[in-house]
Parts: C-alpha cells; sequence; structure tokens
C-alpha cells in the first residue's frame, strides 16, 4: 500500500520528524516500512529548460539537435523524441543527473558523433507515467532553470507499507495516521463533514432494501443531483496519482479518496440507470453471467452476493460495479453506495473470480461498519463541491442489527506477565486512547477497554497487550540473561536419521535433497502416487513414492554437468496412497522416511596405485552391509536374492525382517535408466528407514579374543556354473564340527580348462576352540569329512 | 708369543675394518675374526695351553682384543647399513596417496544440525511430524478461521478438500502439545511447501525449524533472550538484531527478528533491499486460542513459539546466490561443504 507523507500530514502533525524517524517508527510498530520513494530525492537535479531551437541530426534522421537554455546558459542537448520544438518547456537532466528509470547518470557523451549536454526527459524516465511516446511537455509560463520538485510539485515522500492481514483498519491514510498519533502521543485530526443539502430528500429519491443482512450488515446511501462529471481538480488528481492511481473522473476520483483517505470502499452508481431506483442487495440462487466495469464477462458461483436494482444484477457486491451502472460522461444523478460486507463472503466472491480490487481487499479483511454514514457524507460533500452537484437531503441507511464496540477487560499484572517487564499504568491508558479505544477504569488492578469497530482484531485481553507491547516498542522488553532448564530426559526423535547420515556420509557418500514433487510417470515407478490438487506443472503433480526418480535425475543432472562418478545418497519422506480410494483419513496415506543409495561410474579411477573399477553389485552390496554393520542390524536382517529381472531392476535382492522387505536394491534396467537419459550403469539400494529405526539393534557385547591358535585349512572344487556360493558357504556350515568357526571365499573363476559352465570355487576354513589348541588329527578329520560331503552333495570335484 | 700374535691380530683387524666398504666384505671379516673357527675365537684355545701365572694376564688381553675387535666391528657394521639402505631403497615420498572417498551431509542438515545443536544444549527436545497435513493441524488449531485472508500469507497444495501439504512446521507445535502437558520445551524441524514459482529467491519447498515453550512463567523478555543467545551463538556474537511486530494467526504478540546484515554491515545492499536488516525469523507468543484447540489453560500456562527456514540461512552465510542450487545436487557443489 502506497501512502504520501503530504496527504498523512493533513491527519496529523508530523512537521519536526525527520522521514527517517517516522519511517524507523512505523516498521518498529507494526506498518512494515518496505520501500521509501523521496521525489526531493530523487528528482533532485531536473529543472525546467526552454528549447530555443531544433534543427536536424547530421548524421540520423530520428535524432534532432537542440538549444536548450536551463536559465543560465544555452547548451546543446541531442534529442530523439518525434515531439520536440523551439519554444517548449521540459524537463530537463543536466549533466550528472541519475535518470529514475533505469537508474543511470547522465554524462556528457557525443551522439553520433555530435555533443550533447544533458537529456530532455519523457514521462516515463521520470517514472511520472508509462508514457514514451514522447518528451514531457510543461506549461509554458514555468521558467527555465526553476527545479522541477517545486515546479511539478515532487516534492513528496512516499511508503510502500507492508499491512499485516490482520490490520486493515490501516489501510489508509487517517489509519496509519492513528498509530502515528499512539507512538509519537499527538492528536488525530479527522476532517469535518460540511454538507450543503438541497429539498429533495434522499429517501424519497431511491430505497435500499437487504435481503442478505448475514452478508451484508449495512448499507448507507447518499445521493447527489445535477452532476457534471469531468476531470477531477489537480489537487485531487495529483492526489491520486501520487499513490499510484490513475485518475478518472470527479466522481470515481472521489469515491477512490475517500477509500484511501479513510478505508472505506465506495462505489458511485448511475441513479438514472437504476431500475425503479432501487437497491437490493441479495446472494445469487444460482450460477449467472454479469459484465463488470472493465468489460469482462465474469461467471458468478451460486451465493455471490449483489447489489441489485428493481430488475437485475448492477454489481458485485465489494467487488467490482456493473457496466450497466457505471458512471459515464452522460450521468447527471448518482448515488453513492457505502456499505459493510460480510468480509468472509467477500473473500469467497474475490477467490472465485480471481479478482482483487481495492475493495475486496479491504472488505475480505473488515472495513468499520460504523464508519458507512460518515463516508458516503464525505464523499457527497467532496463531489458536490467538484461537480457542481446538489446534496440530496437525509442519508438512506439500512441496518437492520447494530454491530456493537467489544468490551475487554484489561488486568495490568497480565501485561507485565506476559511481556516479562512492567509499563506504568498511565502509558498504558495513553497508548489504547490514542488507538481510539475509549477506557474506564475498574479498579487499581484493571480497567475495562471498548474497542472501535474498526479493530476487528482485537477482541481479548492478550490483543490489548499486543497493541501495548508494540506501540511502546519492542526493543524496551528486556533480554532475560539467562532460562532454566528442567532436568527431565529430553527427546530427540531425529537421532537415528542423524546417526545414519554420519554413517552413509563417512562411507564416502554425498547427501542429495531432490523434490519431493515430481510428474506422475516418475512417481508410478514405484508406488501408488497422491496426486495435487492444483499442482504448478505436470512435471510436479505428486509426490514421490519413493526416492528413485529424484535420485535418477540427479544422476542425470550430473551426467549433464561431466560428473560421471557418483556416490550419492538421501534421507527423505515418500508417500504412498494405500488404496485407490479417495483420501479421507489419515490411514488412507502412507508416509514413511527413506534412504537412498546410488552407485555410478567408476568406484577407483586408474592411477599410479590403483587399476581403474566400475562400480558393480558387489560395491554396492558391501555399502549396505557396511551400513547394516554400523548400526548393528546385521544379525536382526535376512537377505533374499532375485537374479532374474523385475520392473526396475536386471537383479536385486532384498534386506527383510521378519519376512517383511525394509530394504531393496540392485541394478537399474536400462528401459528405466532411458527414460532418465542415463546411459552408464547405476547401482541403488533404497531403505525404509522408518521401520529400520523401529528394530531394536542387538546390544553390543564382549567377546573375549581366541587364546589358543587357530588351524586354518584351504580347499578349492570345481562346481557346476549355477550352484551358489551361499549355498556351500551354509552346507560347509552345516556339516562342519563346532569348532569350524568361519568359512572365507578367497578366490573364484571360471576357464576352458575346468570345463564347459563349470567354475572353482576356492575356500579358507578356521577352526579353533576358546579353551584348548587343537589336535591336527581333529581337525584333519572334520577337513576330510567336508570334503567327502560337499563331492557328493554338488557334485563337484576337488581341486586341492 | 702369544702377545705378539695378539698384536699382529689386532693390527690385521684395523687395517681390514678400514678397507671394508660393503656390508659383504664385513660379513667376510666377521668370519675370518669373530666366528666359531676365527682368528680371535681361536685365540681364547690357545689359552688353555698357557702356564697358571700367564693366565690371568694373557685372558684379560684376550678379553680387550675380543671387545675392541666387536665394538668396532659394530660400530662399522651400523655405518655400512644405513648408507646402503639409503642407496639402495630409494621412496619418492612425494608421489600423491591412495585417494579416499570422503562424501559429506548437504549443507542445508549441516546448517540444521548446528542450528538444533544450539538449541539442544539450552534445553530443547526434537520433534517431527508428517509433511502430508489435515487443514486442521495446518490451519484450523494454528487460529487460522476458514476464509481468512491470513490463508493467502502462504501459497498451499492442496491433495483435497481436508489434506494439504505442510505450509510451515507450526502443525508440529499442535501434535505435540495434544501428546505432552507442560512444560513443554521443543524444536521442530521439517519439510514445508509453498505454491511458489520456482526461481533464484524462491522454491516450492523448503526446510524450516519450529520452536515451542510453554510453561507457567514463560515471557516475552525471555523469548528475546532466547532467541538473541542462538542468534550469537550461530552469527557471531558482535551481532546486532532488533524484534518488528508482525502477524501470525497463532502468536500475539507476533514478532519478526531481523540482524544486521552482514554483507553489508547494515549499511544498505541488494541482499538486505537497502534496510541494513536481514530478517531471520518469526516468533511471539503462543496465542491462547491454539492452547484452547489443546486443552492447555491459557491462564495457567504462557508460552512462546518461534520459526526459522533453512535455506535462507544458508543462502545468507554461504552467500549462495540462487536458490536452485540446493536442489540440483551437483556433485561440484555438494563436494563444497
Amino acid at each position: 500500500m502506497k501512502i504520501s507523507l503530504n496527504w498523512l500530514k493533513e491527519y496529523i502533525d508530523l512537521s519536526d520528524l525527520s522521514t527517517n524517524e517516522i519511517v524507523d517508527k512505523l516498521t518498529m510498530s507494526g506498518l512494515e516500512v518496505e520501500d521509501v520513494t523521496d521525489e526531493n530525492e530523487l528528482y533532485k537535479n531536473f529543472i525546467v529548460a526552454e528549447v530555443k531551437s531544433v534543427s536536424k541530426h547530421p548524421n540520423a534522421d530520428k535524432l534532432s539537435v537542440c538549444e536548450v537554455f536551463d536559465g543560465k546558459e544555452n547548451l546543446q542537448v541531442i534529442c530523439g523524441a518525434p515531439n520536440v520544438a523551439a519554444g517548449q518547456k521540459v524537463v530537463f537532466a543536466p549533466i550528472g543527473t541519475i535518470i529514475p528509470n533505469g537508474n543511470f547518470q547522465i554524462k556528457k557523451a557525443k551522439i553520433r558523433g555530435v555533443e550533447s549536454n544533458g537529456m530532455i526527459c519523457a514521462e516515463d524516465e521520470l517514472l511520472l507515467s508509462d508514457d514514451h511516446s514522447g518528451i514531457m511537455v510543461l506549461n509554458e509560463n514555468l521558467p527555465a532553470g526553476r527545479p522541477i520538485t517545486e515546479a511539478l510539485n515532487l516534492n513528496d515522500v512516499i511508503f510502500e507499507i507492508a499491512v499485516t492481514p490482520n490490520r486493515p483498519d490501516a489501510l489508509s491514510h487517517i489509519g496509519v495516521a492513528r498509530d502515528l498519533s499512539a507512538i509519537f502521543n499527538r492528536d488525530l485530526r479527522i476532517p469535518e463533514i460540511n454538507l450543503k443539502e438541497s429539498k429533495h430528500k434522499a429517501d424519497e429519491i431511491a430505497s435500499v432494501e437487504i435481503i442478505d443482512s448475514v452478508n451484508c450488515p449495512r448499507y448507507s446511501a447518499k445521493i447527489v443531483l445535477n452532476v457534471e462529471v469531468k476531470d477531477s481538480p489537480e489537487w485531487l488528481q495529483n492526489k491520486l496519482t501520487k499513490i499510484g492511481l490513475r485518475p478518472i473522473n470527479n466522481v470515481v476520483d472521489v469515491t477512490n479518496f475517500i477509500l484511501h483517505e479513510i478505508g472505506q470502499p465506495l462505489h458511485a452508481f448511475d441513479l438514472d440507470l437504476l431500475e425503479g431506483k432501487k437497491i437490493i442487495v441479495k446472494s445469487t440462487n444460482e450460477e449467472k453471467e454479469f459484465v463488470t466495469l472493465d468489460s469482462k464477462l465474469r461467471k458468478l458461483p451460486k451465493g455471490t452476493l449483489m447489489i441489485c436494482d428493481a430488475k437485475r444484477e448492477v454489481a458485485v457486491a465489494g467487488v467490482m460495479g456493473g457496466e450497466n451502472s457505471e458512471i459515464n460522461p452522460s450521468t447527471k444523478n448518482i448515488l453513492i453506495e457505502s456499505a459493510y460486507f460480510n468480509p468472509s463472503s467477500i473473500r469467497r466472491t474475490a477467490k472465485a473470480l480471481q479478482l482483487s480490487t481495492d475493495s475486496s481487499y479491504r472488505f475480505e479483511r473488515g472495513t468499520d461498519p460504523s464508519i458507512t454514514k460518515y463516508a458516503a457524507e464525505r464523499a457527497a460533500q467532496l463531489i458536490a463541491e467538484i461537480s457542481g452537484g446538489e446534496v440530496a437531503e437525509g442519508i438512506i441507511d439500512v441496518y437492520p442489527k447494530i454491530i456493537e464496540r467489544k468490551e475487554i477487560i484489561l488486568r495490568y499484572q497480565r501485561v507485565t506477565k506476559i511481556l516479562g517487564y512492567e509499563i506504568s499504568n498511565g502509558k498504558i491508558h495513553q497508548i489504547l486512547s490514542r488507538l481510539g479505544i475509549a477506557l474506564k477504569d475498574l479498579d487499581e488492578n484493571s480497567l475495562l477497554a471498548s474497542v472501535p469497530t474498526f479493530r476487528h482484531d482485537l477482541e481479548r485481553e492478550i490483543d490489548l497487550i499486543e497493541e501495548i507491547a508494540r506501540v511502546n516498542g519492542y526493543d524496551n522488553i528486556p533480554v532475560v540473561p539467562k532460562i532454566s532448564i528442567t532436568l527431565e530426559r529430553k527427546i530427540d526423535q531425529q537421532k537415528f536419521e542423524d546417526e545414519v547420515r554420519n554413517i552413509i556420509s563417512s562411507l564416502g557418500f554425498y547427501e542429495m535433497i531432490n523434490n519431493p514433487l515430481e510428474s506422475e510417470w516418475e512417481a508410478k515407478l514405484t508406488g501408488n502416487p497422491i496426486s495435487l490438487a492444483n499442482p504448478q506443472s505436470v512435471e510436479m503433480s505428486c509426490l514421490r513414492t519413493s526416492l528413485l526418480a529424484g535420485g535418477l535425475n540427479s544422476v542425470k543432472r550430473n551426467l549433464n554437468f561431466g560428473v560421471r562418478n557418483m556416490m550419492l545418497f538421501e534421507i527423505g519422506n515418500v508417500f504412498n496412497k494405500k488404496s485407490d480410494s479417495s483420501i479421507n483419513t489419515f490411514e488412507d496415506i502412507s508416509e514413511k522416511q527413506n534412504l537412498i543409495l546410488i552407485l555410478s561410474g567408476k568406484e577407483e579411477e586408474k592411477s599410479w596405485l590403483d587399476q581403474e573399477k566400475y562400480f558393480d553389485f558387489y560395491s554396492l552390496k558391501g555399502f549396505v552391509n557396511a551400513f547394516i554393520q554400523k548400526i548393528s542390524l546385521d544379525n536382526q536382517l535376512t537377505d533374499l536374492y532375485y537374479s532374474s529381472e523385475n520392473e526396475l531392476y536386471n537383479y536385486h535382492w532384498t534386506k527383510n525382517f521378519n519376512n517383511v522387505v525394509v530394504g531393496i536394491g540392485g541394478k537399474v534396467k536400462k528401459e528405466v535408466l532411458n527414460k532418465f537419459d542415463i546411459n552408464q550403469d547405476v547401482f541403488v539400494f533404497e531403505f525404509n528407514l522408518t521401520a529400520l529405526k523401529q528394530i531394536t539393534p542387538e546390544a553390543k557385547k564382549y567377546f573375549e579374543p581366541p587364546k589358543y591358535p587357530k588351524v586354518i585349512r584351504d580347499f578349492a572344487f570345481i562346481f557346476d556354473k549355477y550352484v551358489q556360493y551361499l549355498d556351500v558357504k551354509n552346507f560347509i556350515l552345516k556339516k562342519a564340527s563346532k569348532l569350524l568357526k568361519s568359512v572365507e571365499l578367497f578366490d573364484i573363476f571360471e576357464s576352458e580348462s575346468l570345463g564347459r559352465d563349470k567354475k572353482s570355487m576356492a575356500f579358507t576354513l578356521e577352526y579353533y576352540d576358546e579353551s584348548r589348541t587343537l589336535t591336527e588329527d581333529e581337525v584333519e578329520k572334520d577337513f576330510n569329512y567336508l570334503i567327502s560331503e560337499i563331492l557328493k552333495e554338488f557334485n563337484a570335484k576337488l581341486r586341492g | 708369543m702369544l702377545d705378539e700374535i695378539i698384536n699382529q691380530i689386532q693390527k690385521e683387524f684395523e687395517k681390514d675394518i678400514q678397507d671394508a666398504d660393503s656390508l659383504k666384505k664385513l660379513e667376510e671379516i666377521r668370519i675370518k675374526y669373530l666366528a666359531r673357527n676365527g682368528s680371535v675365537t681361536l685365540l681364547f684355545d690357545k689359552l688353555k695351553e698357557a702356564s697358571k701365572e700367564e693366565k690371568p694376564l694373557l685372558g684379560k688381553k684376550l678379553n680387550e682384543l675380543r671387545n675392541s675387535v666387536t665394538e668396532k666391528f659394530n660400530s662399522k657394521k651400523e655405518l655400512l647399513e644405513k648408507s646402503e639402505t639409503s642407496s639402495k631403497e630409494f621412496i619418492d615420498l612425494t608421489l600423491p596417496g591412495k585417494t579416499v572417498k570422503l562424501g559429506s551431509k548437504h549443507i542445508l542438515t549441516q546448517t540444521l544440525e548446528e542450528i538444533k545443536q544450539i538449541f539442544k544444549s539450552m534445553g530443547f527436545s526434537v520433534f517431527e511430524g508428517p509433511e502430508l497435513e489435515s487443514d486442521y493441524y495446518n490451519f484450523e488449531a494454528l487460529n487460522f478461521p476458514a476464509d481468512h485472508p491470513a490463508r493467502d500469507m502462504q501459497d498451499t497444495f492442496f491433495i483435497n478438500q481436508k489434506f494439504l501439504l505442510r505450509t510451515h512446521t507450526s502443525p508440529v507445535q499442535i501434535r505435540v502439545m495434544e501428546s505432552m502437558q507442560p512444560p513443554v520445551r521443543a524444536i521442530m524441524p521439517g519439510r514445508v511447501y509453498r505454491n511458489e514459482a520456482i526461481n533464484a529467491r524462491s522454491y516450492c519447498t523448503f526446510q524450516q525449524v519450529e520452536g515451542l515453550y510453554v510453561d507457567t512463567d514463560v515471557t516475552f523478555a525471555e523469548l528475546k533472550g532466547t532467541l538473541v543467545s542462538f542468534a550469537k551463538q550461530f552469527y557471531g556474537s558482535s551481532l546486532k538484531y532488533r524484534f518488528r511486530p508482525s502477524f501470525f494467526p497463532f502468536t500475539e504478540p507476533s514478532a519478526e527478528m531481523d540482524i544486521t546484515c552482514f554483507i553489508c554491515n547494515g549499511k544498505g545492499c541488494r541482499i538486505c533491499k537497502n534496510s541494513g536488516w536481514l530478517e531471520i525469523l518469526g516468533c511471539g507468543m503462543v496465542d491462547p486460542n491454539v492452547f484452547k484447540y489443546v486443552n492447555y489453560d491459557s491462564e495457567k500456562y504462557v508460552g512462546y513459539a518461534f520459526g526459522m527456514g533453512i535455506e535462507r540461512i544458508a543462502l545468507l552465510k554461504y552467500g549462495i546466490n540462487d536458490i536452485r542450487l540446493f536442489f540440483e545436487n551437483d556433485l561440484r557443489f555438494l563436494k563444497q561443504f
């Protein structure tokens, strides 16, 4: 919202305060000043100049060489505007001036070989309008050399204020002035009404009926007859222009002026276009089409609050008037609407029409139901003054149920309890009274506050405490130097994921954070996705069902960046619909936290120390098992292997707890990678961290290292190619005596010499006993027994 | 007689040891003098033949000879060993070492961990809540009335009429208060979503840390003290700050905390929009209406709450100019932290 300092000063004396002081205090009491435009600063070098002569530029068709008198001397200036002519008074930017539009500085320059000593300006360059059709031509009576801050009245300061949604009362100049009156403890001056009314009685000319009084609690109407619709006087146009509004005509401009003066939106109807000279306020009971005064056809949903005449709709209440009844050049008699509408009704309409106007913005936040009469009268007075019309006597004011001021008890000690410091009763009284709140002392401990109807946000004691705190300044609230802490156990629900991040990153993985919103096809790769009702785009229309697609997209991006070797991980929530029916309760949704590990490219680059090696399934398995071991779940989880392909993987394996899958991964299929434009192998493993978190890890226990020597034996067999390592290992462990403590594979190979579809696997066996030294004989016996059993079981051949 | 032999052996040894220039030659010397059949060892056999009178003196001389020969031999050996290893086993210590893979946590995670650590040291617990929330927890119980413009402050992604992606971590406040009685002192980090255009300054998702403290004697002054302590620990103890009134439906009074822009030191720059201040968090005293929803007695209990965005803090702290970099996962970016 733009606020003009000069305009503000009509309601409060600020002459002794600097702009900085005002800006700082406004911001520090809740009306945040986001931007300040000081016209004196912005236009400080610009002056009025006279164009003495114009001649064609020798080297450019569209440029002119002008002789310009700046009040002291004649200067040669190049100008590109088509309308420049001798004798004009223009806005001139001498060398060194900074042009507001674009923020560049004028320098002495040669333009196509001809020297130029300044610039003649167009309106857009001065940010006065968007007009760039030609230079700005000024009143010929202005003397050359006069600063334009004086000549054009550019001596205001414009504040851009961000008003929070709870403060509709501050959405006007008087509203801002009221806060300043509390902050600086000085009087607020509200303009008095001074009406000259004619003998025609308003309620005999027109009538108002409210049918939907829930959504329209009050409707006041004032009538002005015999107006002459024309341009507004300069003072009014100037006021509106300063705050970024475009002047339209003297009637509409007054309604806009009142809105920005006191915050009450008004609408002026051409009374003669109102059928039956009647206003009926009611909600539509079916969908309707309606043309608003911006000539747009709008679809109104059922239940839209409308202003109607005897026959038809004439305005969308609180949002925008209709084309069928708007003020036009031939309008003679007008009806000024000054109403109070139910905020949520206006908000629903504005949302449904996707139309936010200065009016709807204020109505949906809550205007002052008590001000409608004042605003209508002030508007009628101004319109009569500047359009020559006469104000009909009296006001039509339909207000079936008066909205009363709220009364709140404030306990002084509660102020201290909430804020942590004491503010004197006198100060409290002063602040609240300056905000327009009527006060009555109840006893020495409390007061009764009667809150004006423009403060919808003040309903409870705590709301008054906030007013006191903000006006007195948050800076005055002390900063405690110490706090007390209870000694009970502290909970950290993120401890597990923090630990997981530490482990995975220390294994060499880099953490990713991917956008959880993805396209439907991506989300459908791994689950039953939940889609958004209002997505930004198809690429972000669903919640991820796993971390796979996000991870693969990051792999793709890295490949595009030229990074080919990757160890990536991510921890994030994934979402699935539990069934295909609609989502009604949290039971219909599954939200879990997952962890994904991704390997792609080379595990080892070729170097003087190492051979080049690409990541493979066994790299993945190594990292996954290292992680599981680190979180002490290696004995709780079981592995299942699937060597045939499914939709995602060429081959994969799962980690399971009590027969429930808690992790899955493998080599991602080419068909899947192609969808992500990835042209190298990718190995992934994804855990359900929510499930892992719930598994109690095995308690750490101390085992004494063996005291007696180990006996080591090796053997190698030729197996059928399809015999799996784990089957052989488990068989050995099953058949061996208790003295066998470990079986490790140390070599595996296939070769022609072994025969087709054959392979060799070699194992190291470790025997020992915790309580004695083993004899060669007992080991030899078990070892030989194992050999014979393996030969039988696997139809193997002993190699050595 | 034996005396002469001793002297002769002594002289011969001195010469030999002088000439020995390799461990190989030294080994020959050892065999010649000190081994089982070496000349020095053999002399001891001759001692048996000597007379009783001669024995003590000769024995002493022989021992002296053996000691002196052994000592000289050892020091020569040491010398030769040193020089021979240095010339034979040359090692180029400047060759590059084995490449060890480092890995790292995302810079946003690191930032969050730093924040968590500070609040944990001040007695805060850590709680979580779901990202897919109900309208009730995200808005209604936080005192956002239906059809109220306050809801426009946060552009929302909806699943349907009832469910949405949480727009802030504040719903976790409600969930925590529902689950326990005061005192409650907790932070609640998590991911939130806003239906905002993706560009250098904004993204459709980011992380927040919510804070809540409810007890019988909580004050705005304590809120200020706690947040100032946090900011000084996180940004540096010389920082200047201000608390500015603001509006959140679930706190009353509400404030925003600004700190001096550390890019320009408060002089005004592009980052702080020439104000000299950077907004780092929103906070306030828990609105009594919120207590109503969780059945806390608002006469008895007072609380404060605060919330801050992690991305914004990390952008500012590390001078990163595009928020999208956090979500691209470019390893050249990730490896910098």
